[in-house]
């Protein structure tokens, strides 16, 4: 399929959602589509502040399939990160991702979430088992090589 | 039907008194009074199962066979019921009772107990959840941020509004998603409104309103898995309820097939489901490759790969990319050994290490799994010759029932009513070869060290063997000589032969079953009694030597033979009471020792 028959015929809402993205983004949130592509979108978050990945740059792609909004975006971390529900190849473990989808909920919600995600991390419900692991026994290790991680792969360099 | 049981059972009486049981009697009165009901009742509809009904089982009083339409019915009936008991619509009582199970007495309890607890976790508010009705008369939907006029917009009683066409993609999605969507609440991902069976099928598309309603039907089984569960048949649409109580798990569903309940394997007694699924898990299992594994070859010392020994001398070479060479006998490296060590066709370490007892374990284990996988096929084998033979049985009782009960009505000039006693002797044949089938998973797991029960289940699987191969024979061969011919005289001595034969057999196996059932309880008596028993036990069999023996009831005889256990011990193997005095060690008739 050519870029210009998948941009056709986008529906409305995927239309005034990226309207609204780019003309009010949310704090610590940006998201573009990619041009060929309207449903790609490059998405960068920063790290919320107070927590180990304050200061970090976050890249991410989200891709919404053909059935969204009835079925939920596709979202990945490509910036390496050390957290629990996030695992080496960047899937994240988010309910609303998954069985807790409603098409009433938007990218910027999912955004929002996975930008709460990152302040609070949920070691009781892991993705990666080691890291979760590391988080239950040693938090203030774990923590600090979340900030080791976040200098050398997130410092927006 | 009510004619032949009768006759059956009149047989039975002029034979032995004994034969009568109640259960059959339950049994007929029950199918009189089922007769030509069709499927409009819940009962079980004996019209069509007693044709295959196999007679070494009780009566099925604690099962219901149901038809899907029997299932919306009670669906049907549980919904209407708590409509009327809650006063609620019937789309929030079927809300209520796929949140409990289909227990109507559950969501009475829970209900009356707490209502607004009930009302909360099952999705059914009271009162919006927001009171945003809105009284212009267009509105965005939030979902696909189009405006629509507000008569296209819908809301469950939350009051969250969204387009049709929204609330259509989103219960056609979790219609595809599964049984979920019979739990389906709204799309505002802050509200747990449960969506209704009005609103989920007012809204979507013919196709997914019958996929729904396969759904809800299913769950009345699936749900309901303690007392409800489909017949496992390929293709079979039957459920079958379960009513704790009296009887076995064995059951027919209407469909022909005869299957437990508790393991939803194929029916099984007198094998119980345990031992059921371990033979099935063993017949499966790659266990038994390992086993032969172990018993015909050795790890190459160095790569561990197995090798069989197939020819040639005790020097291996293990194959490339290994090429380690080795005796096969101490499997040490060949360049240890030469002439001192006893050259090509021996092993002096191997010997001299065999005899300080070295190698001990690795042969003994080779050794045992060996004789475990001889002794798992020969009874393997046997399990599964009588399950073909059963097939072919059954196969040949459909041909009786098809085509050669009327002709046989033809040339003998009977009325196919008067001809049931073929099909009842083919039924009687199908159950018996199903029943020895499965005495071949028992005589596998009993345990070797049990002589006594052992020959004597040996023996008593035999003569059921014999009796079967008597009936088969009949069945099979003498009828053939009716089948062609001109009407005879003889086709009545025909008829005495075959019915008889059918219910000696029958109470054969009906004995047969209950001993195993009970686990040869009879024979299991401690070592002190074993005098006394064993003349106990030599009653009961000389009884089946008659033709009809009573293996589970060997109560009582023994004791009124005592005065002759000095003078007198029974063979084990044969029975025969043989004399203290003359050869006290082996059987005069069979050369048994005296165990």
């Amino acid at each position: 399929m050519s870029a210009a028959t998948a941009n056709t015929n986008l529906p409305r809402r995927i239309i005034k959602e990226t309207q609204r993205l780019l003309s009010e983004p949310a704090p610590g949130i940006s998201a573009s589509p990619s041009e060929e592509n309207l449903r790609y979108f490059n998405v960068m978050i920063l790290g919320p502040s107070q927590s180990p990945y304050e200061g970090g740059v976050f890249k991410l792609e989200l891709f919404l399939p053909e059935e969204y909004p009835m079925a939920a975006p596709k979202v990945r971390f490509l910036t390496k990160i050390y957290h629990p529900n996030i695992d080496k190849l960047g899937r994240i473990c988010l309910d609303i991702l998954k069985d807790k989808w409603s098409p009433a909920l938007q990218i910027r919600t999912v955004l929002l979430s996975i930008q709460a995600l990152l302040s609070a991390p949920n070691p009781d419900d892991p993705l990666a088992e080691n890291i979760a692991k590391h988080w239950k026994t040693n938090e203030q290790e774990a923590v600090e090589t979340a900030r080791e991680w976040t200098r050398l792969y997130a410092s927006g360099a | 039907m009510e004619s032949e049981d009768e006759m059956q059972d009149a047989w039975a009486g002029t034979s032995d008194g004994e034969f009568v049981n109640e259960e059959e009697d339950e049994e007929s009165d029950a199918l009189a009074s089922d007769d030509d009901n069709d499927e409009s009742d819940y009962g079980f509809d004996y019209s069509n199962v007693d044709d295959l009904h196999p007679s070494s089982r009780l009566p099925q009083t604690n099962f219901t066979i149901l038809s899907e339409k029997d299932i919306r019915q009670r669906q049907d009936e549980a919904v209407s019921t708590i409509t009327n008991f809650l006063s609620i619509s019937p789309a929030d009582a079927g809300v209520l009772l796929r949140h409990f199970k289909w227990s109507v007495s559950k969501v009475n309890d829970e209900w009356f107990a707490d209502e607004e607890r009930v009302r909360a976790s099952v999705g059914l508010l009271e009162k919006p959840a927001t009171s945003k009705r809105q009284t212009q008369t267009e509105m965005t939907c939030e979902i696909c941020f189009e405006v629509h006029p507000f008569e296209k917009m819908r809301a469950p009683r939350c009051g969250h509004y969204f387009c049709e066409t929204c609330w259509t993609g989103y219960i056609h999605t979790a219609i595809n998603d599964g049984p979920g969507c019979l739990t389906l609440r709204c799309a505002d991902p802050s509200c747990g409104s449960a969506i209704g069976e009005d609103m989920v099928l007012s809204l979507v598309s013919t196709d997914d309103q019958q996929k729904y309603m396969r759904y809800l039907l299913r769950s009345y089984v699936e749900d309901n898995r303690k007392q409800v569960k489909w017949c496992p048949a390929p293709g079979c649409e039957y459920a079958v309820e379960f009513q704790p109580g009296v009887g076995s798990y064995d059951l027919v569903c209407k469909c022909g097939f005869n299957f437990c309940w508790n393991c939803r394997e194929e029916a099984h007694r007198p094998v119980d489901c345990e031992t059921v699924n371990k033979w099935i898990l063993k017949n499966c299992a790659e266990s038994e490759n390992m086993n032969w594994i172990l018993a015909n070859s050795k790890p190459c010392p160095k790569c561990k790969r197995p090798i069989e020994k197939n020819q040639g001398c005790m020097h291996i070479t293990c194959t490339p990319p290994c090429k380690f060479e080795f005796c096969w006998l101490c499997l040490g490296a060949w360049t240890d050994h030469g002439e001192r060590t006893g050259g090509f066709y021996a092993c002096n370490r191997y010997e001299t290490a065999k005899q300080e007892g070295v190698y001990d374990e690795a042969e003994r284990r080779r050794e045992m799994a060996k004789n475990s996988l001889e002794r798992y096929t020969h009874y393997y084998e046997r399990w599964a010759t009588n399950e073909s033979s059963r097939a072919k049985a059954l196969a040949d009782l459909q041909d009786m029932q098809n085509v050669q009960i009327e002709k046989l009505s033809v040339t003998q000039c009977q009325p196919v009513s008067q001809l049931k006693f073929v099909t009842d002797a083919w039924l009687q044949i199908v159950e018996c070869r199903r029943v020895l089938k499965w005495t071949y998973a028992y005589g596998y797991y009993l345990p070797e060290n049990e002589h006594t029960k052992r020959q004597f289940f040996e023996y008593s699987q035999g003569e059921a063997e014999a009796g079967l191969e008597r009936l088969h024979q009949c069945a099979e061969k003498d009828l053939l000589t009716f089948l062609g011919g001109t009407p005879t005289s003889s086709f009545n001595d025909f008829r005495t032969k075959l019915a008889g034969l059918t219910s000696v057999t029958k109470t054969y196996f009906e004995n047969l079953v209950r001993a195993l059932e009970n686990n040869l309880s009879d024979v299991d008596i401690p070592k002190a009694a074993a005098k006394s028993s064993s003349s106990s036990k030599a009653s009961g069999s000389s009884k089946g030597r008659g033709g009809r023996p009573k293996v589970g009831s060997s109560k009582s005889g023994g004791s009124s033979r005592s005065g002759e256990e000095s003078t007198h011990w029974s063979c084990e193997h044969c029975t025969y009471a043989n004399t203290t005095a003359a050869s006290s060690i082996v059987c005069v008739i069979c050369n048994h020792a005296r165990s």
